[in-house]
């Protein structure tokens, strides 16, 4: 039979694959925006905003309660750091997909300069990278991990080719400026996403193996 | 560092020296009993035998037996602890577990250990006063049983006092904190538990009461009686006395002086047994409550 | 209405004063904790409330204590029915010299409850209650001493639960044993507050913080806070209940 402080981690486990979930909702509703496919109507999406804010909000409550008043130690203690900051990760994820979701309305030839820049791959391998954040938190597993560093590395290799290659687009057609602007913006936001998820990843990992890997190159990370 | 070792060995000196005195005057101790035991038990021993235990004295009392003067002080004991353990017990419980601390309870306190310092003669001639006199049961084993209990009372009281003292308040407490009433708490939790230690005061106060001489000479005892003592209102012969009378007032005191021995052999045999008996008890009580 | 309530309570050992003007309520089914440092006057407090200071020469208690709004503290009060509601489990396990069954149905059996059916009953019903049934049913002849301080420990609280009180005093139930039993005994106070009001008294505030409702803090006889215990241990109101929780005195 669980104990009461075991209900109570299992609680916050909860809430924070809620949390991942509706991060993992935002960024697809994003991505639909990216793309010019039906999306949710705009109260939805502010409505899912709410939400998350203040999941982390809950989550931070939570967890200052269980250092309080269970004083957690040894994996108890790293699942609730890890949880904090894997909180505000997620909810700069969301934050993030608004912006993406903002940008994209202002681009006006999407279609082309998206088409054109095979943008569409980037976008779902930034899907991927987050649906294996959530993976990762429930599974722990060390593979799931792995894959995120190895995907992070090819996402941002292909925002930096895009951003260049759309960068020499802007120089020689100067109607497409606009646009390219805020396609870039959105490559960025997407960058940034992908990077916290590999934060999240880390965190995970300190969880399972109690080794801080923040700020380490990736080589070393392998 | 050579202070250091004439510093040690000085003080394992001492160590020694101390511990050696202990050891003895406890040795000695030890010696006297069994010097003394010895002394009697070859003194003695001659004359014990199946008929020495059972048959009565005969010949002006240089021959025969000693049957009544065993049964005499078997019957004082009984008497006498049927009067003093109740009696005893229940003031000890009073004392402790009911009056609060105060002057009454410094007084009571004062006055039973006052009585216990009181001597043997005077309880005798008290005795007299009040059982054989004054109420009229004349030399009886009544009277005597009532002086021996009164003699031995503080006895009792003390013993069994130390005993209730010795039961963890804790016990009361997780009693009384489940509703129960003082009384049920005395009998159900704290007699059971000092049941052991006063058995032991029992022990203490059947020795004391089998030897005792003064007290029975006004009271109850008999230089001869050709019969057994069938009431209490008779009068008894006692073993204690009986040795008095054989070693100093018999009519052949040269040719008694064996018997003399035999019965003060058999008053240790009996004092010995009571004490096996208890202990018995005791640890048969004591397994019962078995502290942890 | 609460459950306990204690208005305006000061109280005497002799000429020296224990308790400061304490007033202090207590809901049905919560657990109260009352923390402080040695000699604070929070076990003084706790025997208030079960009368077991009246054991104790030369006391006084001034103010008023009501249970189920009735002034426990009144001429009329029956107080041996009063500690049948009242529960207590004490510091260091006390079992009886008896066996494991009898100790349960002691409390029964001195309330006049001879019935050997309902005393079965109960005794079983509350030796799984403290979940130590699987642990005695085979030896429930056996001397309650051959169990372990913890199982005796649970022994003791389903005494106490036997006789169905409605409020639990716990005087530092946990200090004499392993840390495993205490946690034990942390899981079932947990569950027993759904049935009971509990009130207990630790000097670890560590415990205080995972058992209770309620935090009230005690220092040199005078209640310093009383609140939520998780406000208590994020964001005490008062510096000297901070000062006492950080460690920085006491």
């Amino acid at each position: 039979m669980a104990s009461h402080f075991e209900i109570e981690l299992d609680k916050l486990k909860n809430v924070i694959v809620k949390i991942g979930n509706l991060a993992e909702s935002q960024l697809s509703e994003a991505v639909k925006a990216l793309l010019s496919e039906p999306m949710a109507e705009k109260k939805e999406v502010k409505r899912t905003e709410e939400k998350i804010d203040k999941l982390d909000v809950k989550i931070d409550e939570i967890c200052q309660t269980i250092f309080a008043l269970q004083q957690p130690v040894a994996s108890d203690l790293r699942f609730i750091m890890a949880s904090m900051q894997i909180s505000n990760e997620i909810e700069r994820i969301g934050d993030l997909a608004i912006s993406v979701i903002k940008n994209s309305k202002n681009i006006k030839d999407k279609h082309d300069l998206i088409v054109k820049f095979n943008v569409a791959e980037l976008a779902k391998q930034v899907e991927e990278i987050t649906l294996k954040m959530n993976q990762c938190f429930l599974d722990r597993s060390e593979t799931t991990i792995g894959e995120i560093f190895v995907l992070n590395n090819s996402i941002k290799k292909g925002t930096d080719d895009t951003i260049h290659n759309l960068m020499n687009e802007m120089k020689s057609n100067s109607k497409a400026v606009v646009s390219g602007m805020n396609l870039v913006m959105v490559l960025k936001h997407l960058e940034r996403i992908s990077e916290h998820c590999t934060n999240i990843a880390e965190h995970v990992h300190f969880m399972i193996k109690a080794k801080i890997i923040k700020h380490e190159k990736f080589d070393d990370k392998q | 560092m050579s202070t250091e070792n004439k510093l040690a060995r000085k003080k394992r000196m001492n160590q020694k020296i101390a511990f050696g005195i202990f050891t003895a005057i406890s040795y000695s101790i030890v010696a006297l009993l069994f010097v003394i035991l010895a002394f009697i038990v070859i003194k003695g021993i001659g004359v014990i035998s199946w008929e020495f235990i059972t048959a009565m004295p005969s010949n002006g009392m240089t021959e025969g037996g000693i049957f009544p003067a065993i049964v005499g002080t078997l019957c004082l004991v009984f008497a006498s602890m049927i009067f003093a353990f109740p009696v005893g017990v229940f003031a000890a419980i009073y004392m402790n577990e009911y009056v609060k601390d105060g002057w009454i309870k410094k007084i009571i306190k004062q006055m039973t250990n006052n009585l216990a310092g009181v001597p043997s003669i005077v309880f005798g001639l008290f005795g007299m006063s009040l059982f054989v006199n004054k109420l009229g049961f004349g030399d009886s084993i009544l009277a005597g049983g009532l002086t021996l209990g009164l003699l031995v009372l503080p006895v009792v009281i003390r013993t069994t006092e130390e005993s209730l003292k010795a039961v963890d308040s804790t016990f009361r407490q997780a009693s009384l904190g489940l509703g129960a009433s003082k009384w049920q708490t005395t009998s159900k939790v704290v007699l059971p538990i000092a049941f052991p230690n006063i058995i032991t005061g029992l022990i203490l106060s059947i020795g004391r009461v089998s030897g005792e001489t003064a007290p029975i000479l006004f009271t109850v005892a008999a230089y001869f009686l050709p019969k057994l003592p069938s009431s209490i209102f008779d009068q008894a012969m006692a073993l204690p006395y009986h040795l008095y009378v054989i070693a100093t007032s018999g009519t052949n005191i040269e040719k008694s002086r064996a018997m003399a021995y035999g019965t003060a052999l058999i008053l240790i045999i009996i004092v010995l047994i009571s004490n096996l008996l208890a202990n018995a008890l005791r640890k048969y009580f004591g397994k019962k409550v078995k502290m942890n | 209405m609460h459950k306990i309530e204690s208005r305006n309570v000061n109280f005497f050992y002799g000429e020296n004063q224990a308790l400061y003007d304490i007033s202090l309520s207590m809901k049905e089914n919560t657990v109260t904790a009352l923390i402080g440092p040695s000699g604070c006057g929070k076990s003084t407090y706790l025997r208030l409330l079960n009368r077991m200071n009246d054991l104790i020469d030369n006391t006084r208690m001034e103010g008023n204590i009501l249970i189920d709004q009735n002034d426990i503290y009144e001429k009329s009060t029956n107080v041996d029915d009063l500690r049948k509601n009242v529960g207590m489990v004490f510091q260091k396990p006390n079992p009886f010299p008896k066996s494991i069954f009898e100790n349960v149905a002691y409390g029964l059996r001195v309330n006049g409850i001879d019935d050997k059916h309902v005393i079965e009953e109960r005794v079983i019903t509350s030796i799984e209650q403290v979940a130590l049934w699987d642990e005695v049913k085979d030896k429930l002849k056996k001397s309650a001493f051959e169990l372990s301080g913890g199982q005796q420990q649970r022994l003791c609280i389903a005494r106490a639960l036997a006789i169905q009180p409605s409020v639990l005093l716990m005087d530092e139930p946990t200090s004499a044993l392993d840390p495993i039993s205490t946690s034990k005994i942390e899981e079932l106070i947990h569950e027993l507050k759904n049935q009971y009001t509990i009130v207990i008294v630790t000097h670890n505030m560590q415990q205080a913080a995972r058992v209770s409702d309620n935090t009230a803090f005690f220092y040199m006889g005078k209640l310093i806070e009383c609140d939520k215990t998780k406000t208590i241990f994020t964001k005490p109101a008062i510096q000297q209940t901070e000062d006492y929780i950080t460690g920085r005195f006491g």
